[in-house]
């Protein structure tokens, strides 16, 4: 058990060996700069809210623009067909 | 690892709370050996400890204006350190995942010897056998941090605590070959 404890204690104090000087300044100064670079959890939140409004909007305009030109030609084609059916029905009458 | 070194003074801990660059340099100087010695015992590896205690104290600058109860700073700091560590080893697993080494760079271990002492070498090996998690426990009681408040650390029970502390030793002391013992 004396053993361990001691390898316990050099453990510790090799791990502290391997702080280089002035580690603390350098934390500090470290933490400082990040935060001034770091953007706000509002800000994210804000930016990733209209990015997915923005996609949304497109591919609801996309998906409408489309539809409705399928849908016109297809009443087209329907009224076509009634008109020409009428047409054939008063020649033989 | 001390477990009998004095506590941050409450009045430190609330200056840096307010933002005092001095007072929270103090604070990291207080315990920056503390936690370089529980980054090493989780972690392993001689090269990593600076930057991993680093980023420990760095988020403890950002976050100790939050901690409500100052007298509860060294198990909140040891907290801190815990989740950091086990966070850095998962990310190294997935980035392994992402970006197999070939075997021989897969985890390197430190050389044998490279720490100097026969003592931390066998107890580095033992660590080595053992889970993170285990690591941890061990570590965090090795800090002085007692059952009650490791059992809140790791949101479990003093009972449950006991038990895996006293698998973990078990674990350790069969992997732990003592020099000029065998």
């Amino acid at each position: 058990m004396k053993t361990e404890n001691r390898a316990w204690e050099k453990l510790q104090r090799h791990a502290s060996a391997q702080l280089r000087p002035g580690f603390a300044d350098r934390v500090v100064r470290a933490a400082r700069v990040g935060a001034e670079a770091v953007p706000s959890l509002f800000s994210i939140f804000a930016l990733s809210a209209a990015t997915a409004a923005l996609c949304l909007l497109a591919v609801t305009l996309f998906n409408t623009s489309y539809r409705d030109t399928d849908e016109s030609d297809f009443n087209l084609a329907g009224w076509q067909q009634i008109a020409a059916d009428s047409e054939e029905f008063a020649v033989n009458l | 690892m001390e477990s009998s070194q004095p506590t941050a003074p409450v009045e430190l801990i609330l200056r840096a709370q307010r933002g005092e660059p001095d007072a929270q340099r103090e604070l990291i100087v207080a315990y920056q050996h503390r936690v370089a010695g529980f980054v090493y015992a989780i972690i392993g590896r001689s090269d990593s400890i600076e930057d991993i205690a680093q980023l420990i104290f760095i988020k403890m600058v950002r976050a100790i204006d939050r901690l409500q109860a100052p007298a509860q700073f060294e198990s909140w700091l040891f907290r801190l350190a815990r989740n950091t560590c086990i966070d850095h080893l998962r990310r190294q697993k997935l980035r392994r995942i992402f970006t197999p080494f070939a075997p021989e760079h897969e985890n390197v271990p430190e050389p044998s010897g490279a720490v100097g002492s026969e003592e931390l070498d066998a107890l580095r090996h033992a660590l080595d056998q053992l889970r993170p998690q285990d690591r941890a426990l061990l570590a965090l009681v090795q800090e002085g941090r007692s059952h009650a408040e490791i059992a809140v650390t790791l949101r479990s029970s003093v009972a449950a605590v006991k038990a895996r502390l006293h698998r973990a030793r078990e674990h350790l002391r069969e992997h732990y070959q003592f020099p000029h013992e065998n």
